[in-house]
C-alpha cells in the first residue's frame, strides 16, 4: 500500500474520532445537566435518613454560655435548649416557627385566640396580640413591653417569642429584669418530652417567680429549681451566684439535677417523642364547656379514631405548623398544607374545590353527604356542621387554657371562670364562608378621640381610680381585723340583704347567699359559727342586772381589734341603747352616749362626735349589688372612675367598654351607653372538637337548622362583661352570618310543608311520567302500524 | 358560562326558526328561490324590516290590549285558571331561573328562590292536569316514510307547523317532567354530592328545553291565531 493509501485510513480515523468527540461534547451540552454535587453534611441540618424510630437522645447538657453542665458540680446552671438541642436541630430555624414568631412574622394568617388581659378589679378583658388580628390590640402600642407580656402570659407560652426578646429590645427597656431572670428559650421539651415528668404547672410557677432561664429545666423534670429571681435586686446577675446574705427569702434561683438520669459521662437521657403527644398540645390548647363534668366530655372524633394532634398539624424543622384551615396553602405558600384541611383529607379538594389533593390520608373516610344541597358546600365551612358544640339557645360557655388559665395546679387556684367565652357563633370568615367561632366581649377603660378608642392598662386605671375599685379590700381589712377577736371556729361576717360576706385569703371577700333571707334585710356586722350567724353587737339592755357578763369583755376585744384597721377614719366605738363603749386612755370606757349619738346603734367609727358606719354605704351598696354575680363593677363605680379619668385624658373622652356598649359620662353627669366598634365582640374560628357524623348538624334532617325558631339562626347572644348593668348589646345569631333574619324565618317555616310538597311533586312526576310513557308507546304503536289513528 | 352560551344560542335559534316559519308562510319570495344563500338574504332583509315595524307598533298599551284580547280569558272558569296558573308559574320560573342563572354568579337565592320552588310545585301540578286533559289533542304521528336519502332534505321531511306544534307540546311536557324529577330527587336523601351537581345542571338544561318548546309552541299559536281563517286555541285539530 502506498503512503497516501496508509495515511488515508489514519486521517479518516482521526476525523471520525474528532467527529465522535464533537458529538459527545454536543450531547453533553444538550443533555440534562449533571446533578449538583451533594452538599457537605451540615451538622445543624440533619436530614431524615428514612428511619422511622426516634434516636436515643443521650446528650450532654449545655448552658446558655455553651458550657458543659456537670450535674454534680456546685451551683450548676440550667440547661439551654439552644446549645443542647441546637447542634443537631438548628435553633434559629426552629425559632421562626408559628409558636415563636409572633413578634417577627410578616403574615398573621387566619385570626386565632387572642391573649386576654383580664383584671377583675378594674373590669378589664383586653384582647391582645402581636399579630394583626381584628379586634386585638398590639401590646407594644399599649405600652406593654415583652417583659410585661411574658409575666402576664408566660404561663402558657412555650418560650421564645416575647419571652426571648432580642438584645435590642431588652436594652430598650432597662426596667425589665431580663438580666436577672434570663430569657426563656424556645422550650423543645414543652412539646417533645415523652416523660410523664413534663409539668406545665411547674413551668407556670417558675415563670411567676421570674425564673425564666430555669423554667425549662424545672418543667422538664430534669432538675428541681428553687429560689426566686423576682426577689432579687435588679443588679443581680447569674454570674454572681447564690445570694450569700439571704438563705430564706431572696434566694437566688438554683437547680439540683436528677443525677439518676445522667450516665457516667454526664449525659442526660431525654425521653423524646416525635411527633408530640396530645397532652403536650392540650396543656395550652384545651377547651372545655364551663360546667361540664370531665367524665362526660367526649374527645374529638379524630382522637377517638387514633389520630394525634400532630398527625394533621405537622411541620418540618421550621415549625411552621399547619393550622389546617382552607386557604392556608395559598396564604403561606406551603402547598402541602392543603392536604391537611377537612376537604383535603376527606374529599381530595383544595380550597377552590379542585380535585388536586390526594384524599384519604390516615384513613380519612369519604363523606357521602347524601341529600345535602350544593349550596351548603359553597356557603358553609365543614366545621359548621361538624365542629364544636351544637347550637343552643344560650350558646355554650367554654373555658380555654390561655384565657382561663387552665391546667395549672398547686396550692393556689389558677383557673378562672372569666373571661366569658361562648361558642359556637357562626360568622363569615375571610373566605366568605360561614364558620363557627368562639366569641368574647372586650371590656376595658379607654380614651376616645374621634372614633378611635385607645385602651388604658389596668394599672393606670387602678392608680387613678384609687379606692373606688377597692370596696372589697376595705371590707376585708375590717373583717380580718375583727377575726383577731374571735374564736377559732368563729368567722367575722358582714350581713347585707340575702348575702353574708366573709373574708378570704386573697384579701377580698366571699359572698354566700343565705337561704330564706330577705333582700331588704338591714346591714349588720356579725360572726358565723357553723351555720349560725349572730350579730357582733347584739341588742341588750346595758343597765340590766342579768346581762351577759362576757359581753363587755367581747366588746373590749372587738374595739381593740378594730383599732388595728389601717386607714380607719376615727376611733372604734359601739353604741347599744344610748350606751357608748369605747377606749379611752387604753381602757374600756362605758358611758352614756351623747345626744349626737342618740339614734346610733352598733359598731362604728367616732368621727367628729358622730358615729359613722364601720363600712361606708358605698362599699356595702357596691358589694351587695355584685354579690352572687360574676360582675366586678357597678355603674356607680364606673361613673366615679370615669370622672376621675377625665381629669387625665386631656381632650380625649374617658370611656368604659363592656357588654358590647361604650359607657361615657353624659353632660348631665349621668352614665350614658352607646354602640361602638370598639365594643364589638372579638371572634376567632374554632375547629375542634369535631363531632361524629351522627352528631353533625343535619343528621336528623334539614330542620336541625331550617326551622322557624332554630337556635342556629335565631339564638340570641347577649353582651357579657364585668359591669353589672342591663344596658348590654344583644344580637341574633343570623346577624353574625350576614343573613337576613326574616328570610331565614320564612324559609324555615316553609319546611313545615316541605314533606307535603315533596309528596305532591312525587305524585305529579309519577302521573306525568306515566302519561309520557303512554303517549310514547301510542306514538310508537302508530308508527309501527300496530295502532290505527282514531 | 357554558349554560349561558347554550341558552343564548338555543333561544336565538328558536326565535330565528319561528321567524323563518312566518317568513316562509307569508312571503312569496320565500318560495320563489331554491338557493339557500338567496333565501337567507331575503330572510334577513325581511327580519330587519319586521323588527323595525314591530318596534314602531310596540307600546305598553299595545301589549296590554293584546293580553286582554287573548282567548284565554274567554275559556271556561276552571280552564281559565288552569291556564293562568300554568302560564303564570312557568313565566316566573323561567324569568327567575334564567335571570339568576345567567346574570347572578351566585345563582338563585333568597326570596326569589323560595318563590321559584313554590311556583315549581304549582307548575308541576298544572302540567299534569294539562297533559291529562289536553294531551289527547296532540296524539298524532307522521306518516310512515320510506327510507330514502331524500329524507335528509328538510323540505321533504314533512315538517309541518302542526307536527312542530305537536313535538313542542310533548317536549314541553317531557321537559316539565324532567324539571320536576330534577327538583324532587335532590330533596330526598338519595343523591350524593356528584349526583346533586348533576341534577343541578340537568335541571337547568331541562328548563332550557322547556323554554324553547314553550317559545316555539306559543309562537306557532300566536301566528296561527293571527292568520285569518285559522281557528285558535289548544283544542283545535291541527293534524
Amino acid at each position: 500500500m502506498s503512503a497516501a493509501g496508509r495515511a488515508f485510513p489514519r486521517t479518516g480515523a482521526g476525523v471520525v474520532l474528532a467527529l465522535f468527540v464533537l458529538a459527545a461534547a454536543a450531547a453533553g451540552q444538550t443533555a440534562a445537566p449533571a446533578p449538583a454535587p451533594a452538599p457537605a453534611k451540615d451538622q445543624k441540618h440533619l436530614g431524615w435518613n428514612g428511619d422511622r424510630t426516634v434516636p436515643v437522645h443521650l446528650l450532654p447538657l449545655r448552658d446558655e454560655s455553651d458550657e458543659l453542665i456537670v450535674p454534680t458540680e456546685t451551683d450548676p446552671r440550667p440547661y439551654s435548649a439552644r446549645f443542647t438541642c441546637g447542634p443537631c436541630h438548628d435553633y434559629a430555624t426552629v425559632r421562626g416557627g408559628w409558636h415563636f414568631s409572633a413578634l417577627t412574622a410578616d403574615k398573621s394568617g387566619r385570626p386565632g385566640e387572642p391573649w386576654l388581659l383580664s383584671d377583675p378589679r378594674t373590669g378589664t378583658v383586653l384582647p391582645l396580640s402581636y399579630r394583626a388580628w381584628p379586634g386585638s390590640y398590639d401590646p407594644d402600642a399599649l405600652g406593654l413591653t415583652a417583659w410585661d407580656f411574658t409575666l402576664l402570659f408566660g404561663r402558657h407560652l412555650p418560650g421564645g417569642g416575647p419571652a426571648e426578646p432580642s438584645d435590642e429590645e431588652a436594652l430598650a427597656h432597662p426596667e425589665a429584669r431580663w438580666n436577672v431572670s434570663g430569657k426563656a428559650e424556645a422550650n423543645c421539651l414543652a412539646c417533645h418530652n415523652r416523660s410523664g415528668r413534663q409539668d406545665h404547672s411547674e413551668w407556670a410557677k417558675q415563670v411567676l417567680r421570674e425564673n425564666l432561664r430555669w423554667a425549662a429545666t424545672a418543667a422538664g423534670g430534669i432538675g428541681e429549681v428553687g429560689g426566686m429571681a423576682s426577689r432579687l435586686k435588679e443588679t443581680w446577675d447569674i454570674t454572681d451566684g447564690p445570694n450569700l446574705d439571704d438563705h430564706e427569702w431572696a434566694v437566688a434561683p438554683f437547680v439540683t439535677y436528677r443525677t439518676v438520669d445522667f450516665d457516667s459521662k454526664h449525659r442526660y437521657f431525654f425521653d423524646i417523642i416525635y411527633p408530640p403527644a396530645d397532652e403536650r398540645c392540650l396543656a395550652c390548647h384545651s377547651v372545655s364547656p364551663k360546667d361540664a363534668a370531665q367524665w362526660s366530655a367526649d374527645a374529638d372524633v379524630h382522637t377517638a379514631a387514633g389520630l394525634k394532634c400532630a398527625d394533621c398539624h405537622r411541620n418540618d424543622l421550621g415549625h411552621a405548623i399547619v393550622r389546617g384551615y382552607e386557604g392556608e396553602a395559598a396564604e403561606t405558600g406551603d402547598r402541602s398544607a392543603g392536604a391537611f384541611t377537612c376537604r383535603g383529607c376527606h374529599l381530595g379538594e383544595n380550597a377552590e374545590g379542585e380535585k388536586t389533593v390526594v384524599p384519604g390520608r390516615l384513613g380519612a373516610p369519604y363523606p357521602k353527604h347524601t341529600g345535602i344541597p350544593l349550596v351548603h358546600f359553597k356557603r358553609l365551612s365543614c366545621t359548621v356542621c361538624h365542629s364544636g358544640p351544637k347550637p343552643n339557645e344560650d350558646f355554650t360557655r367554654v373555658r380555654t387554657s390561655r384565657a382561663n388559665r387552665l391546667g395549672i395546679y398547686g396550692v393556689a387556684t389558677w383557673s378562672t371562670d372569666v373571661p366569658a367565652i361562648v361558642e359556637p357563633v357562626y360568622q363569615k370568615g375571610g373566605d366568605h364562608k360561614i364558620g363557627p367561632n368562639r366569641l368574647v366581649w372586650p371590656a376595658f377603660w379607654g380614651k376616645k378621640s374621634g372614633k378611635t378608642v385607645t385602651p388604658l392598662l389596668p394599672e393606670v386605671v387602678d392608680k387613678i381610680a384609687g379606692d373606688i375599685l377597692k370596696p372589697e379590700e376595705r371590707l376585708s381589712l375590717t373583717l380580718v381585723a375583727l377575726s383577731q377577736a374571735l374564736a377559732e371556729d368563729e368567722i367575722p361576717v358582714l350581713v347585707s340583704g340575702k348575702f353574708v360576706f366573709a373574708p378570704n385569703v386573697d384579701g377580698g371577700i366571699d359572698a354566700a347567699e343565705e337561704a330564706g333571707a330577705k333582700a331588704d334585710r338591714a346591714v349588720f356586722w356579725g360572726l358565723r359559727a357553723g351555720q349560725e350567724v349572730r350579730p357582733l353587737a347584739p341588742d341588750f339592755d346595758p343597765a340590766a342586772e342579768d346581762k351577759d357578763p362576757e359581753i363587755e369583755t367581747r366588746f373590749q376585744s372587738y374595739l381593740q381589734a378594730l383599732g388595728t384597721v389601717a386607714g380607719r377614719p376615727g376611733e372604734p366605738a359601739i353604741v347599744i341603747r344610748k350606751t357608748l363603749y369605747r377606749f379611752v386612755d387604753g381602757f374600756l370606757d362605758i358611758s352614756e352616749a351623747p345626744a349626737e349619738l342618740a339614734g346610733a346603734a352598733g359598731p362604728g367609727w367616732l368621727v367628729e362626735g358622730k358615729l359613722v358606719p364601720l363600712a361606708p354605704d358605698f362599699d356595702v351598696r357596691t358589694v351587695t349589688a355584685k354579690a352572687g354575680t360574676e360582675q366586678t363593677l357597678t355603674e356607680e363605680q364606673v361613673g366615679l372612675v370615669l370622672e376621675a379619668l377625665s381629669k387625665m385624658t386631656g381632650d380625649s373622652e374617658a370611656v368604659y367598654i363592656s357588654g358590647g356598649r361604650m359607657f361615657h359620662r353624659a353632660k348631665d353627669g349621668t352614665l350614658g351607653a352607646a354602640a361602638s366598634p370598639a365594643a364589638a365582640p372579638v371572634v376567632w374560628p374554632l375547629a375542634h372538637d369535631v363531632r361524629p357524623a351522627q352528631q353533625s348538624l343535619g343528621w336528623k334532617g334539614c330542620t336541625d337548622c331550617h326551622s322557624g325558631g332554630s337556635d342556629f339562626f335565631f339564638g340570641r347572644i347577649k353582651g357579657t362583661g364585668p359591669l353589672l348593668t342591663k344596658r348590654i348589646e344583644t344580637r341574633s345569631a343570623s346577624s353574625f352570618m350576614g343573613l337576613g333574619g326574616l328570610f331565614q324565618r320564612v324559609f324555615g317555616l316553609s319546611f313545615i310543608v316541605r314533606p307535603a310538597f315533596k309528596l305532591v311533586l312525587g305524585i305529579a312526576a309519577f302521573i306525568a311520567g306515566a302519561l309520557l310513557v303512554i303517549a310514547g308507546l301510542v306514538a310508537l304503536g302508530r308508527f309501527a302500524g300496530f295502532l290505527e289513528k282514531r | 358560562m357554558w349554560f349561558t352560551i347554550v341558552t343564548v344560542l338555543v333561544v336565538a335559534a328558536g326565535f330565528v326558526g319561528l321567524a323563518f316559519h312566518r317568513f316562509w308562510t307569508t312571503r312569496e319570495e320565500a318560495r320563489s328561490t331554491l338557493l339557500y344563500a338567496e333565501l337567507a338574504k331575503r330572510f334577513s332583509a325581511w327580519t330587519a324590516l319586521r323588527t323595525v315595524q314591530m318596534a314602531r307598533r310596540a307600546s305598553p298599551r299595545a301589549w296590554w290590549d293584546y293580553l286582554k284580547g287573548l282567548p284565554l280569558w274567554r275559556e271556561p272558569l276552571l280552564e281559565k285558571w288552569l291556564s293562568i296558573c300554568l302560564y303564570g308559574s312557568f313565566l316566573y320560573l323561567a324569568a327567575s331561573g334564567f335571570f339568576f342563572a345567567i346574570f347572578i354568579p351566585r345563582g338563585l337565592f333568597g326570596f326569589p328562590l323560595v318563590a321559584h320552588v313554590m311556583a315549581g310545585g304549582l307548575f308541576a301540578v298544572c302540567l299534569v292536569i294539562t297533559v291529562l286533559f289536553k294531551g289527547r289533542d296532540f296524539i298524532t304521528v307522521p306518516k310512515p316514510a320510506h327510507l330514502t336519502l331524500t329524507l335528509l332534505d328538510p323540505r321533504k321531511m314533512g315538517i309541518t307547523p302542526a307536527r312542530v306544534r305537536l313535538w313542542a307540546f310533548w317536549t314541553f311536557a317531557l321537559a316539565g317532567f324532567l324539571l320536576t324529577i330534577s327538583a324532587l330527587l335532590p330533596m330526598l336523601p338519595l343523591l350524593r354530592t356528584p349526583g346533586q351537581k348533576f341534577m343541578f345542571e340537568f335541571h337547568r338544561y331541562s328548563a332550557l328545553a322547556s323554554l324553547v318548546a314553550a317559545i316555539v309552541f306559543a309562537g306557532l299559536e300566536i301566528f296561527a291565531a293571527g292568520r285569518p281563517g285559522t281557528p285558535a286555541g289548544l283544542g283545535a285539530d291541527r293534524s
